[in-house]
């Protein structure tokens, strides 16, 4: 005979499925579950919206976040809707990241986190990294840290990443974005540790759904390691998710080299790339590397011509 | 102890397990003798003729034989198959305690109150031998299992051991039916010399209830009075205790070896089982009933199992767990052994102990979890008592010996069960009932608060079944809470599907009370189907193809997630089953040893297409599977594909009936008309109504001469033809009514008229005539009519014209049906001649294989390329030693990297936030890591790259290299995604990557030597096939590719080398042989240019195929030129390489007409004997010694005069110019 035991409730988190399908990348699931939930205060209200917004804007439906969040919204919202504004549009971006200066220049209320996650997303997004650190280091939530920790990863201070990620594990050593940052952290450490990754990515894929993040992770760790072959049924099952998915195309770009594909195959991925990603950063630099390419050849010439 | 069954009855005296079939008798106080199926825990028949209680009871160890002895001073020999007594033994007088069979003569052993024990023979029918000497009742009496031995046990406290040898020879020796004859005269006066007694053991002090020879050693076990029980020892000589087992607090009142282990078993009135050790002589196990004495043991000759009998009934049981603990990931099963960890190879099927297990434990391994990540496992050790059970962690060694494999240090805790639940993470069922997260080094992580739960089993990823008192949740470790619960008692197994998609939940058996059942749940739980089983469920696993097989006492079963179920064969007995893959169950037996049994899928692979409406499987296994049988023609119809079962079926009957089941009037038509069967075209002719398929009603109505309802038929679709023929053929049978009714319907009066009279109506006729104006008719009838004494009848004046309405339309086709769309299996059917032809078009395409075969020849020609495949395993050694050599200039690299400050991102103590500084990339480590261009284009360092391709081979045009640059650079990094909505971030894949650390990173190259040299087919493919400009460009891809390789050996260097010659002596040698095609050859002079390009080319290293080519060319050139001393040698040439057989009579001729003539007739710029160089650019000979320039990739040669230019052959390289040299190895920095 055991104690009758129950599940304490305060111990839940009523948005964990909303959440956890946003950071996983299952995004129409997160949107799902966000119309499902019924919260249970206000706050958390807010905090579902926020979720259900940040959710459309990873499928780039920006419009659906431009019209619902009105000007009477929460400030946490606003911050979503001014992140929205600035991905949808490039010729406000300018005008945004000033605005944004400005308010960062004044003292900000560092308990609007998702304010800060805006934030720093613009500045990363401009290419703003001390900006961008700046901002999350005025914000202490998991997700603040995991973002710090892409930065730095991005900067390649994998040392500082994962001094970022104790300080993340310490706080919930189990949180999905826990286990997420510890996977970007173990893929920039490499050797044994990207085994640990891909099992990360791998146990959430099967825990869950299998998502193009999760895939991609999965790849990722897959052809660090030179498992061309196994990296090549992950990013098939991605492809079959979205055949227009940047970052698949471009990790299928990597791979069919790697596996000695035929130029055609490879090329036939970059175009689709081109064609669909015009803006995508993949391509940013690669135009540039060919000028790049253009002038340097200019410096090489025979000493006789026939 | 493990009870397996339980009986309740009257007080049991006896017991005897059945030596093969799953059978126990039982002979109770009541005097009746039950018969008992233990596995499928059912009474199979009772013998009461007893009077009075049974106490001794036996089965006959080869016959259907069993025999009893009672308180009514009986023994009886019964046949159980007969069901009756055969016949009786009288002689005791007084109750009798046991009776046995011996294992080989015909004899059986009773002991008696009466103080004797007796020897009869029960195919004589006769006692044959007493024995006496006890002076009390004799409680026990038993044969020894090999010896001429006899042990009693007796309440005057002895017990004795009897040598029967006398007994045995006199029976035995020749003329014993007539000693035995006497024997039975004199019992008392032989009997002395027949049975000794040979010990006496003297030691207990009360009465002794029980004695038992031990079934190899020279042992006795005894039970007595005195509560004790006993262990002597005996030799020849003489016989003495050995030991004594105190425990029992009452009369002992039984007590028995354990067949296979050191272990004795007693029973006693004071309630309880007891298990002793014999070596250590304790107790190990204790088992208590609360209300019931014990008075009799039995153990099963071979299986480990035990029987007793108590006040109110029996029990069987075993003494410990026979399932192995195992667990299957992938490929490989590990299971626990004898202390072992094995693991064994489903596909190789090597079986290995991976790792010794601790000791100290004396259960053995309830269960495993087996973690493939971490390669560890978490063994879970149940005790008798359920608080001290424990598990261990152990990490399995990654190397090992399988002939004396590692015995690595576990960690133990307590706890109940032990599951993973992520790589790095397990939870504990500890003995409070809660749940503890831990981690690899066994530390708790955390506790997590559940619902009240008894066991937990693995639910992937993160979650865990939790088991209570009537169902089982599902739970999230992480969030912490329950996601689903199903309702489903005693779960004690839990088998996952390869993908967890499906779940089977194994509850557990509760006697006849509570039936086994298997509940197939998804990856929700939610409930699928529900299968119960009356006999023990014992283990399971998914096949490939998401069909449950598992296993109960005595079959394996299948199970569909749609409930279907059924069995697939039978089992001798009980087998753990692991794995299931096609018509393979592999499976542990009680031994532990792994096996493979063979099953036939079919069935089960059979209803599952159907179930998942996969027809054209199931009809590939109509056609080519026997499953044909009743049971299947059945479970069709059943399951509404009547269709489908109509493919089954051969027996015309059964095909008739299902054809008409499911409406195919073309199916029946065919069976009626096999089977020709009255009632078949009766049902025939109904089912064909009612679709209004009157051509078929109306054969079957002809089938069956139901004239009535034809001619009905031919009514009603207007055939009046037929329908007048049919008058006719009732008029020729007789059948007066028809005739007339024919006639009615075809309105025919005069036809009617005719019949009347002809039957003797003239009333009626002359009425019929006179009513439809037939006049004359009607005249001459009445006229028939005698006016004395017949009056004619009056006409009806108002009469009407009764008519059939005339057919307009006379329906002579079917009625129209509905386009019912075939169904699969009738197009199938039908498609069968088409099947045919798909064979067919298979043979045409078969020739096309041979293509394939060339082009495997064409590989072997290149025989010194496959050398060097198969040189690259043993480069290892040379690679590692570079490594080291790197290092030393890696540290020179260093330190401006450490100056890097360390604080530079953590400067918060002054409460700035100082954002750190941009860390080194791995992209730059590889530059300075590499002096290979490779890995500087793919670190994106074009400018660097550009400098080592210029100093290493001279590349000064960059041009054509840009798209490979471009590709290079892209496959360097790969992308993953961090946060949503944030730009990704990107991978670095190494070459190195195991070891490299975090400075010493290089590339992954992705471009291979063994890809470039493949890439070579497809050149020579295009150069056979003559497209020579083409052939020409994807040679100078691959030439421009080289410099972009990293190689690991020397041997790889001079290939990459190797493969530059290649590629260069094609593309002078093809692109000579295009321009010689543009060239005029008007005048002689030009036709000697254009023979003197055809023998330089004939000069470049090629293929044997393209070189047979080249030298035809030149000869037919050569000839034509009349030039016959050099064509000769052109022809020789061409010779040697052995052309095919056409080409090689043809250039015989040619050589044979150049013999007669072996002169020139002009002076051509070629000296075939003279070495010389070709000018890739001019295309002169430059004979040795002459100044030449080189190119500093290919090696193409050139007159002087081109020096600085642009290589013809590379167009990236300048002529002549000074260089390093090729590097594509670390190996060349040394």
């Amino acid at each position: 005979v055991y104690p009758p035991l129950s599940i304490p409730l305060g111990d839940v988190d009523e948005l964990f499925d909303v959440k956890n399908a946003y950071y996983i990348g299952s995004y129409q699931q997160c949107i799902n579950e966000a119309q499902k939930v019924k919260p249970s205060t206000p706050e958390k209200e807010i905090e579902r919206d926020m979720f259900l917004y940040r959710a459309y804007i990873a499928q780039r439906k920006f419009a659906v976040v431009l019209d619902d969040i009105k000007p009477s919204s929460s400030a946490e919202l606003q911050a979503v809707r001014m992140f929205a504004e600035y991905r949808s549009s490039e010729n406000k971006r300018d005008a945004i990241v000033a605005d944004l200066d400005k308010k960062m220049a004044k003292s900000v209320d560092a308990a609007n986190t998702t304010f800060l996650l805006m934030a720093a997303s613009i500045y990363y997004h401009e290419m703003n990294t001390d900006a961008a650190l700046r901002t999350l280091h005025q914000g202490d939530s998991l997700e603040c840290m995991a973002m710090t920790i892409q930065v730095l990863l991005s900067l390649d201070r994998v040392d500082l990443a994962r001094k970022e990620l104790k300080k993340m594990q310490e706080q919930d050593e189990d949180a999905t974005l826990t286990q997420l940052a510890t996977a970007w952290v173990n893929i920039a450490v490499g050797g044994e540790k990207l085994q640990d990754a891909y099992y990360i990515f791998q146990e959430m894929s099967d825990k869950y759904s299998s998502t193009l993040l999760l895939l991609n992770g999965q790849a990722a760790c897959y052809m660090a390691q030179n498992k061309w072959e196994e990296a090549e049924g992950v990013l098939q099952e991605a492809l079959d998710k979205d055949s227009s998915h940047p970052e698949t195309l471009i990790n299928l770009i990597v791979l069919t080299q790697h596996l000695g594909k035929a130029p055609e195959v490879t090329n036939r991925y970059l175009s689709q790339l081109k064609d669909a990603h015009r803006a995508h950063p993949f391509l940013r630099d690669y135009l540039a590397k060919e000028n790049e390419f253009d002038r340097l050849t200019m410096q090489y010439a025979p000493t006789a011509t026939a | 102890m493990l009870t397996k069954f339980e009986t309740k009855s009257a007080r049991v005296k006896g017991l005897s397990f059945h030596p093969k079939r799953p059978w126990i008798l039982a002979s109770l106080h009541n005097g009746v003798i039950q018969l008992w199926d233990y596995r499928m825990c059912t009474l199979i028949d009772k013998f009461d003729e007893h009077d009075g209680p049974v106490r001794g009871i036996d089965f006959h160890k080869q016959q259907p034989l069993f025999v009893s002895g009672g308180d009514d001073y009986k023994i009886k020999v019964w046949n159980y198959k007969l069901r009756r007594c055969l016949f009786t033994l009288l002689g005791h007088l007084d109750y009798i305690r046991t009776t046995f069979f011996h294992h080989e003569y015909p004899w059986i052993l009773s002991a008696s109150d009466d103080q004797t024990i007796r020897i009869w023979n029960w195919q004589s029918r006769t006692c044959v031998c007493v024995l006496t000497g006890h002076n009390h009742y004799v409680m026990c009496a038993q044969f020894h299992p090999s010896e001429d031995l006899v042990v009693s046990a007796s309440l005057d406290q002895t017990v004795r051991v009897w040598d029967i040898s006398g007994l045995r020879k006199k029976n035995l020796s020749p003329g014993a039916v007539e000693t035995e004859v006497r024997g039975i005269s004199g019992v008392d006066l032989f009997g002395a010399s027949d049975a000794v007694v040979k010990h006496v053991l003297e030691g207990h002090d009360r009465g002794v209830n029980w004695a038992a020879f031990h079934p190899s050693m020279p042992l006795i076990v005894s039970g007595a009075d005195d509560r004790q029980v006993k262990i002597w020892r005996m030799n020849e000589s003489k016989a003495w205790e050995l030991d004594t087992c105190r425990g029992h607090y009452n009369n002992v009142s039984c007590a028995v070896f354990h067949p296979r282990q050191e272990l004795i078993l007693s029973n006693s009135e004071d309630k309880s089982i007891r298990v002793w050790d014999m070596s250590k002589r304790t107790g190990v196990q204790t088992f208590r009933r609360d209300h019931d004495r014990f008075w009799v043991l039995g153990a099963h000759p071979n299986l480990n199992l035990f029987a007793a009998g108590h006040d109110s009934g029996m029990l069987v049981f075993k003494l410990e767990r026979e399932r192995p603990a195992y667990a299957v990931y992938g490929n490989m099963l590990y299971y626990v052994k004898d202390r072992f960890l094995r693991q064994l190879d489903f596909n190789s099927s090597k079986d290995t102990a991976v790792m010794q297990l601790r000791s100290g434990s004396k259960f053995p391994v309830f269960s495993m979890s087996y973690n493939p990540a971490e390669n560890a496992v978490l063994l879970c050790t149940r005790a008798t008592n359920l608080e001290n059970s424990t598990y261990d962690l152990y990490s399995i060694p990654k190397e090992c010996d399988s002939q004396n494999p590692d015995a690595p240090e576990g960690k133990r805790s307590s706890g109940l069960t032990a599951v993973w639940v992520a790589r790095n993470r397990f939870a504990v069922l500890d003995r409070m009932h809660s749940l503890l997260i831990k981690n690899l080094k066994n530390e708790i992580v955390k506790k997590v608060q559940v619902p009240s739960c008894e066991e937990i089993f693995y639910a992937g990823t993160g979650s865990l079944l939790l088991r209570d008192a009537d169902g089982v949740t599902l739970f999230d470790v992480q969030q912490k809470r329950s996601l689903a619960t199903v309702k489903i008692a005693k779960v004690k197994y839990v088998v996952w599907s390869a993908d967890t998609s499906h779940v089977a939940l194994l509850a557990k058996h509760v006697f006849q009370s509570v039936p086994s059942a298997i509940m197939i749940c998804n990856r929700k739980l939610e409930s699928l189907c529900n299968i119960h089983e009356n006999i023990r469920v014992k283990s399971g696993a998914w096949d490939e193809s998401g069909v449950f097989i598992y296993t109960t006492s005595n079959h394996i079963k299948y199970a569909l997630t749609s409930g279907d179920h059924g069995i697939i064969r039978t089992l001798d007995l009980p087998i753990y089953v692991t794995r299931v893959r096609g018509n393979s169950v592999y499976c542990l037996d009680r031994e532990c040893r792994p096996r493979v049994l063979t099953i036939d899928p079919t069935e089960y692979r059979f209803k599952l297409a159907l179930v998942n409406r996969k027809y054209e499987e199931v009809l590939h296994m109509v056609r080519n599977a026997k499953l044909v049988g009743q049971s299947i023609i059945a479970y069709l119809q059943k399951k509404g594909y009547p269709e489908v079962a109509l493919h089954f079926v051969k027996d015309e009957k059964t095909r008739f009936s299902l054809a008409l089941e499911c409406g195919n009037i073309e199916v029946a038509l065919e069976a009626a008309k096999a089977l020709d069967e009255r009632s078949c075209w009766e049902r025939l002719g109904e089912a064909a109504l009612l679709q209004g398929h009157h051509q078929v009603v109306e054969m079957c109505y002809q089938r069956t001469k139901n004239f009535d309802k034809l001619t009905f038929l031919y009514l009603i679709t207007g055939n009046l033809a037929k329908l007048r023929k049919m008058m006719k053929i009732a008029e020729i049978r007789k059948d007066m009514s028809g005739h007339y009714q024919g006639a009615l319907y075809l309105g025919d009066v005069s036809e009617r008229v005719r019949i009347l009279k002809n039957c003797g109506q003239k009333s009626l006729a002359y009425l019929t005539a006179a009513t439809h104006g037939m006049d004359e008719e009607a005249e001459a009838l009445k006229e028939t009519f005698d006016p004395e004494k017949e009056t004619v009848p009056e006409v009806d004046p108002n009469a009407q014209l009764l008519q059939p309405p005339p057919p307009i339309n006379p329906l002579d086709t079917n009625w129209p049906l509905l386009t019912v769309s075939k169904g699969f299996f009738e197009g199938a059917i039908a498609a069968k001649g088409k099947a045919g032809q798909m064979a067919a078009d298979l043979d045409m395409d078969a020739p096309g294989g041979e293509g394939w075969g060339e082009d495997a020849e064409l590989q072997l020609d290149e025989d010194g390329f496959m050398d060097a495949q198969d040189g690259l395993g043993d480069d290892g050694g040379v690679g590692k030693e570079e490594g080291g050599g790197w290092e030393v200039e890696e540290d020179l690299d260093l330190p401006p990297e450490l100056d890097m400050p360390a604080g530079a991102g953590g400067g918060t103590e002054d409460g700035f936030f100082v954002p750190p500084t941009k860390g080194t990339s791995p992209t730059q480590m590889w530059c300075n890591n590499s002096q290979l261009p490779v890995d500087h284009i793919l670190a994106g360092s074009f400018e660097t790259a550009m400098r080592l391709l210029h100093d290493q081979v001279g590349v000064v045009n960059f041009g054509p290299y840009k798209s490979l640059f471009m590709q290079t650079l892209s496959r360097g990094r790969t992308c993953y995604l961090g946060l949503p909505s944030l730009p990704c971030l990107r991978g670095h894949p190494q070459r190195n990557w195991k070891d490299c650390g975090a400075k010493q990173g290089l590339p992954a190259v992705g471009l291979r030597l063994s890809d470039l040299i493949a890439r070579l087919q497809q050149c020579y493919q295009l150069t056979t096939a003559g497209r020579f400009e083409e052939a020409v460009e994807r040679f100078r891809a691959i030439l421009l590719s080289v410099p972009l390789l990293v190689v690991d050996n020397k041997q790889e260097i001079a290939e990459a080398q190797q493969l530059i010659t290649i590629c260069r002596e094609y593309i002078v040698g093809l692109t000579m042989e295009t321009e010689r095609k543009k060239l005029p050859k008007d005048t002689l002079e030009q036709q000697k240019r254009l023979c003197e390009m055809a023998a330089y080319f004939t000069h470049c290293s090629l293929q044997p195929v393209h070189m047979v080519l080249v030298l035809r060319t030149a000869l037919n050139l050569f000839f034509k030129l009349r030039n016959f001393k050099t064509a000769a040698g052109f022809a020789r040439r061409l010779l040697e390489l052995g052309p095919k057989p056409e080409v090689a009579q043809q250039t015989r001729k040619i050589l044979a007409a150049c013999e007669k003539t072996p002169t020139d007739a002009h002076q051509l710029n070629y000296d075939p004997h003279n070495p010389f160089d070709l000018c890739a650019a001019s295309f002169v000979p430059l004979y040795r010694g002459r100044p030449v320039e080189k190119c500093p990739l290919s090696g193409a040669c050139y007159c002087p005069t081109y020096k600085g230019q642009v290589c013809r052959v590379t167009q990236v390289t300048e002529i002549g110019k000074d260089v390093i040299g090729l590097r594509v190895s670390a190996l060349q920095f040394r």
